[in-house]
């Protein structure tokens, strides 16, 4: 792949083929990974292994007993069995999940929305282009606080919502579980709307201009245009686009956290903020352990599918190029 | 046809403003309120104003001096330690990402080692960081790295790996190799390849992943909220921990931090605009 406009690099790109750099340095090349490959050792191998031995016993901070001494209270597999039965982790689970298919989607679509408005040029739209990707480089901690500030009940959303309606307006945003659990939506909507916008905009960008001017010339319409050739061009980046957020998305921590602190009552609990809650006020590392091992398992398991499948997808395009291209060096 | 188009493009107009109200409401909002004195936080007591009507600097002073004229409670421990901590914490953070990650990238680039490396470093990415996290503090606390600032330069290298890595080995696609098999036709070393012509090639890209990196770093939150006690607690955890000290939220004084700790990414982030997209997709897409 060469550095078209919005083209896409596979990740399961062949290497390069053997050449004299390549030969010559191999050694060289080999000692300039070995940092990496340490790193990684030590992040997955060593808290791995730690996760597994702790997940499988009573463990716990306070036990007294450093955690390579957690074999003593050894209970094989009562935590997985406990998680399974744990209504407020999978309340958890569900709410991350609810906020996913809520949020994402509505990135999406107005990030999709946002970068047709700019995929051609007009006055001032370097400048407005900036702003608009302004929220996102804001420290999720500091959105958080900030979307804190805007919800309370005497606080600017209330009062701007009175003007629009002309009535006084005083939900108790953070407060009321339902509107809470809008609130942080609407904190993490307006946070990465501008991500799906960066790189909706840039895979509309990489649509090639000869076809859409063939298009035009040919009498098609802008919907035609946009759903017939803009639309399966990008397919590839909307995925990448939403894998993005959809994995961050089952991250989300910081802002959640700083706004409602998982409340009112587990109202608005994500994944995260649970584990965060059972690790430092529960104080069950063990059983903590234990969820995080089986969330890593899912993860990677959903991971290895997701690559297998964009890597198939990847091979089949190169081989219908490669087909179209035979047939027109034979035609 | 020219009043339909004098109607396409006030559409467009009028679209683009809505969105660029609705990202910049929040951001003004604090900007503002960390310019106004304790009467003007909240509603209590008047109408809400957008603009500050005595605009001070009173907030500044409070989280640097520990104290101001209208904030009876003194401040314990002010900001300054924590913004310097975020400082040094994200810079040496970055450091370690970015020259272990530049490092591997140009070996898995040039000389087709490493095999799956840059999927188990993509894979990294893939983890909630709060999962991970717990076996990592039980290493951290029993290597005695809590709360140091190499402990967390080693953790935040690990975290933003994948970027820099990707990053630099995208950049390194790019860059043609016939000068470097030149080099080493000339008798270079490969190391001196690398160091002597590679590198001072990607020089601007190499600070394109550093700014990224940094801006990522800075903008932790969760590594340091579990790393951190008391030495090397970060803006963004000493923010959270304001209100805790005191009776009521610290509006003003947090909103004046909040804008500290906004304004970094969001004017590097400006500088790399060209390369967000990059960055942002692991160089899967390009701009």
């Amino acid at each position: 792949m060469t550095a078209q406009q919005g083209s896409v690099a596979l990740p399961a790109s062949p290497v390069a083929p053997v050449h004299s750099l390549a030969v010559a340095g191999r050694r060289l090349g080999k000692l300039m990974t070995l940092p990496t490959q340490l790193l990684l050792l030590f992040i997955f191998v060593f808290p791995g292994l730690m996760i597994i031995y702790v997940s499988l016993t009573w463990w716990g901070p306070l036990d007294g007993t450093p955690w390579y001494d957690a074999y003593e209270s050894l209970n094989w597999f009562d935590n997985y069995i406990e998680a399974f039965s744990d209504e407020r982790l999978w309340g958890s689970i569900g709410r991350t999940l609810l906020i996913m298919l809520v949020a994402v989607p509505a990135e999406f679509l107005i990030g999709l929305g946002l970068a047709v408005l700019f995929v051609d040029s007009f006055p001032l739209k370097r400048v407005f282009y900036s702003i608009l990707l302004m929220p996102m480089m804001i420290v999720p901690a500091v959105a958080g606080y900030m979307f804190f500030m805007l919800f309370q009940s005497n606080g600017p959303i209330n009062q701007i919502l009175s003007i629009l309606t002309g009535s006084t307006v005083d939900f108790v945003w953070l407060n009321d579980p339902n509107l809470a659990f809008v609130a942080i939506m609407i904190a993490d909507i307006w946070q990465w709307t501008p991500l799906m916008f960066l790189i909706l905009l840039a895979g509309m960008l990489g649509v090639p201009e000869d076809q859409m001017k063939a298009a035009t010339l040919l009498g098609a319409s802008w919907g035609q245009k946009f759903f017939r050739i803009v639309l399966p061009k990008m397919k590839v980046v909307m995925i990448i686009a939403i894998v993005i957020r959809a994995v961050e998305a089952f991250k989300l921590f910081d802002v959640m956290y700083v706004m409602t602190k998982g409340g009112p009552g587990v109202a608005t609990e994500t994944v995260s903020v649970y584990i965060y809650k059972v690790t430092f006020f529960d104080l069950e590392w063990a059983y903590v352990s234990a969820i995080g091992f089986m969330i890593m398992v899912f993860l990677s398991v959903l991971g290895g599918v997701g690559i297998a499948m964009m890597a198939r997808a990847q091979r089949r395009r190169r081989e219908a190029n490669m087909g179209a291209a035979d047939a027109a060096a034979r035609g | 046809m020219a009043t339909q188009r004098a109607w396409a493009v006030a559409a467009r107009y009028v679209l683009v403003l809505v969105a660029i109200v609705i990202a910049l409401v929040p951001i003004v909002w604090m900007a503002t309120l960390a310019f106004k004195p304790v009467a003007e936080w909240t509603t209590a007591t008047a109408d809400l104003t957008w603009l500050p009507k005595n605009p001070t600097i009173g907030n500044f002073e409070y989280i640097f001096t520990g104290q101001t004229k209208e904030v009876i409670v003194t401040l314990e421990g002010t900001a300054l330690r924590p913004v310097l901590a975020s400082l040094v914490i994200a810079s040496l953070g970055t450091l370690v990402a970015v020259a272990v990650g530049t490092l591997g990238a140009y070996g898995v680039s040039r000389f087709a080692v490493g095999g799956n490396l840059p999927l188990s470093v993509l894979q990294l990415r893939l983890f909630p960081p709060m999962a991970v996290m717990i076996p990592v503090m039980m290493m951290w606390s029993y290597l005695a790295l809590v709360d140091t600032f190499w402990g967390l330069a080693l953790i935040y290298g690990i975290v933003t790996l994948p970027f820099a890595f990707w990053l630099m080995k995208t950049f390194f696609d790019e860059v043609p190799r016939e000068i470097e098999e030149a080099a080493l036709v000339e008798g270079c070393s490969p190391w001196r390849v690398f160091y002597r012509v590679t590198l001072p090639m990607v020089k601007a890209p190499l600070a394109t992943t550093v700014l990224f990196v940094f801006i990522l770093n800075w903008s932790d939150y969760l590594v340091a909220l579990l790393l951190t006690r008391k030495d090397w607690v970060t803006i963004p955890v000493y923010m959270s921990q304001l209100n805790i000290a005191m009776t009521g939220e610290m509006y003003g004084a947090k909103a004046a931090l909040g804008l500290i700790a906004a304004i970094p990414p969001v004017v590097l982030g400006i500088i790399i605009q060209k390369h967000l997209v990059r960055g942002l997709t692991f160089g899967a897409l390009k701009q």
